[in-house]
């Protein structure tokens, strides 16, 4: 025994001891947001091979036949270019890239959530900047880079498809049964949950046991509570308070749901996906989907018993009543050998005749001004295009997604659970906050600089 | 040969002499030494770059900061209690575990069958455990519609959406899936136990439960220990591949199920935290370790793991 404790006390000793001279082993977040940088050199002629992790057919059904077609237009215009695509899993997307970029290795073009998704990768110096890439006058046109994915004058990730966050889908035929119309403010929504509850209707239908729709809603009501994503950032940095009326009372609004049945009572062990087929079968009147998939959730139901619309209204914000948008995108990693490459790919994405290719196999919208809307003749897509270019910020993007899942996610498990008030919520969210300025030592400044 | 001779006659009778104590066999270095190499490089590296994250923030010293943040961080010391909660599955694995083995020590037909019946669990991977537990235990899952189709919807519940209800349906599941390990251990233990000590207690008359409490049990202690350590391990530092899976990763609902391996990989992988991951991991490897040493005591202080 005398020889384990003395091997277990001298490799115990040594380690700390090494540990101590190893500072350059340690590869983590940058300070104060130095952003990546690399030479964009000449376009190679030799072979090259390019990866790309990707997301989206789960929302955006069609998107991989796209990119695959994508793929092979662009190899074909230039024979000495191989790229390879791996689509990642929701759960898996960020924690991949993530074990990746610790390991200084991964794919050459990444995909990113917008907002802080893009942000925080391009703080810890895992993303080069796509305007050192691409030029102004073609990234103006990518819609949202300059809101979302901006930082100290910089654009770090590509748009590219836009997402409307997030529509609700009604059943008029559900809610005619039962004479009633769709809800067009919270009072509404209240009264009409009332109503069908007590004719045994579900009247919305959601799924937090993955945690994702928690992000959602936070962003769907509060957002109709502030008065900019600036707001959301001064919390994030100590200047507001997550308790603050502005930022506690959307948990206030969401208790008022639970307290007027207004949720399917298994919301807490359904996944998000699984949810929404309440809707399709016709046991709920109202869903909430993402707007990429929306018209394909309207036709399996039937357009003309359809109605899309935003979560009703709340306040008189300037948000009120809006529905969020944000863009999907691209984003070139430091360790890539050929960023000329990955960026002249991504411009090819943005061709026309791929922008159109876009919209005709998935049938949601390209990010970039120059699609022609007027090829989009489906009143629903249309709808849907139109809310998300007049759209408002999508909320989540603009908190730590460290807060988003420890304090969004799973407070509002609890409050739907009835296991968490409102107000215990929003002090929970403020106290979580506060110990992530400990934790991540850089946060304010990056939010600091960011914000401006 | 007088040597022989004398050598051979008291052999047969006497105790077997204490072997002399030899110095190291240098001989079995070149073929010990590359696998030491690779294995020393791979852990050795591993543990150094743990213990060197520890203990910096952003490449510089931190001390014992990270530590400091890990221990106050509610979420950590949550997590903790959980594996410690589920440490209390142990005894419950144990006893069913050797009770099932006992009855197929007893059993005269049908053992193959009933040991792979049971075993099979086991040998299920955990991601297909957590896809179909998920299904059958949701609200109106497969569990609850047949507990109400019989009447009993008063037992019906949200088995994991429910928090104060996750952890211990998680612990069932592990149970479910764990306990045909032990089955198979234990009962191969028995089947090679001598059949006279059974045949001798048979004949001082003891009954069933007083046969294998004072017989069966008690040779078994080396193997149970071992067991034992075995699946207090499993419950600190082996129980992330159940909660991801049936919590999409997150440990819900809210916190419920948050152990301290999802600690750490939400901590490196999701909050961009590595030194904060890594502090948490020295903590679980130190713990995991308390546990490896206990059991070495153990297996001292009793007659071997393997060796009764």
């Amino acid at each position: 025994m005398k020889r384990i404790k003395g091997i277990i006390a001298v490799t115990c000793a040594a380690l700390l001891a090494l540990s101590g001279c190893s500072s350059a082993a340690y590869r983590a977040r940058t300070s104060g947001g130095t952003l990546a940088s690399k030479p964009a050199g000449t376009y190679p002629t030799g072979p090259v091979k390019l990866v790309i992790w990707w997301w989206g057919e789960q929302e955006v059904a069609g998107a991989k036949g796209w990119l695959a077609d994508t793929v092979a237009a662009y190899e074909k215009l230039h024979p000495n270019v191989k790229i390879e695509t791996v689509l990642q899993t929701t759960d898996s997307l960020i924690p991949a890239f993530q074990a990746a970029a610790a390991a200084n290795q991964g794919p050459d073009i990444q995909y990113f959530w917008g907002g802080i998704n893009s942000q925080e990768p391009a703080w810890a110096g895992h993303v080069l900047p796509i305007s050192d890439y691409i030029p102004a006058s073609e990234l103006k046109h990518y819609l949202n880079a300059a809101t979302e994915d901006s930082y100290k004058g910089k654009i770090l990730t590509a748009p590219w498809y836009v997402n409307p966050q997030f529509p609700v889908l009604v059943r008029k035929d559900v809610l005619a049964a039962h004479g009633l119309k769709t809800p067009t403010t919270w009072s509404d929504l209240l009264s009409t949950c009332d109503k069908l509850n007590a004719a045994g209707i579900t009247t919305l239908a959601g799924g937090v046991k993955d945690g994702w729709f928690g992000g959602w809603l936070y962003s769907m009501i509060d957002g109709q509570l502030v008065s900019s994503p600036s707001d959301v950032t001064a919390a994030v940095t100590g200047q507001q308070k997550f308790t603050d009326p502005m930022h506690a009372d959307w948990w206030q609004r969401l208790q008022e749901t639970v307290d007027h049945h207004c949720w399917n009572a298994d919301i807490n062990s359904q996944q998000l996906y699984q949810a929404q087929q309440q809707w399709v079968s016709g046991k709920a009147a109202m869903t909430i989907t993402a707007g990429t998939d929306a018209p394909n959730f309207v036709k399996k139901v039937g357009a003309d018993k359809v109605q899309i619309t935003t979560m009703p209204k709340i306040g008189n914000g300037p948000y009120a009543g809006k529905m969020g948008t944000t863009s999907q995108t691209v984003g070139i990693t430091p360790w890539t050998k050929y960023p000329k490459v990955d960026a002249d790919f991504i411009e090819f994405m943005h061709s026309p005749q791929r922008l159109q290719a876009w919209y005709d196999k998935t049938g949601s919208m390209p990010a970039d001004d120059r699609f022609d809307m007027s090829k989009v003749t489906d009143p629903v897509k249309r709808q849907l295009f139109q809310m998300a270019l007049n759209g408002a910020p999508y909320l989540e993007n603009y908190i730590p997604a460290a807060l988003d899942s420890n304090a969004v996610f799973t407070n509002v498990q609890l409050v739907l659970q009835g296991k968490r008030t409102a107000d215990q919520a929003a002090a929970d969210m403020q106290s979580q906050v506060e110990r992530l300025r400990l934790t991540d030592r850089s946060l304010v400044n990056d939010f600091k600089a960011w914000k401006r | 040969m007088p040597v022989a001779t004398t050598q051979a006659a008291p052999a047969a009778v006497a105790a077997p002499q204490p072997q002399r104590r030899r110095g190291p066999n240098l001989a079995i270095v070149p073929w010990v030494a590359p696998a030491a190499l690779i294995i020393l490089a791979v852990f050795g590296y591993s543990l150094f770059e743990l213990f060197s994250q520890s203990l910096q923030y952003q490449g510089t010293w931190a001390g014992i900061e990270n530590f400091k943040l890990v221990l106050t961080d509610p979420l950590f010391l949550t997590a903790i209690w959980h594996n410690a909660l589920l440490l209390l599955v142990v005894p419950v694995l144990l006893a069913l575990s050797l009770g099932v083995a006992i009855l197929l020590l007893e059993t005269k037909r049908g053992l193959r069958g009933y040991r792979a019946a049971l075993f099979f669990p086991y040998i299920l991977p955990i991601p297909v455990v957590g896809v179909v537990f998920g299904q059958l235990l949701q609200l109106n899952g497969g569990l609850n519609e047949a507990l109400r189709s019989v009447g009993l919807a008063g037992l019906a519940g949200d088995w994991l959406g429910d928090p104060s209800r996750a952890l211990w349906t998680m612990a069932a599941i592990i149970v479910w899936k764990e306990v045909g390990f032990g089955i198979i251990l234990f009962l191969a233990r028995m089947l090679s136990l001598p059949a006279d000590v059974f045949e001798a207690a048979r004949l001082d008359g003891a009954g069933f439960f007083r046969m294998h409490w004072n017989v069966t049990i008690p040779q078994l202690r080396g193997i149970v220990l071992f067991y034992i350590v075995n699946e207090a391990i499993v419950m600190v530092s082996w129980v992330f591949n159940y909660v991801y899976v049936m919590t999409n990763g997150q440990g819900g609902p809210g916190s419920s199920t948050v152990v301290s391996e999802l600690y750490i990989y939400r901590a490196a992988f999701a909050d961009q935290t590595p030194e904060l991951a890594a502090a948490a991991a020295v903590l679980l490897f130190i713990a995991t370790l308390g546990l490896i040493v206990s059991f070495f005591r153990l297996q001292r202080s009793g007659e071997g793991a393997f060796g009764d």
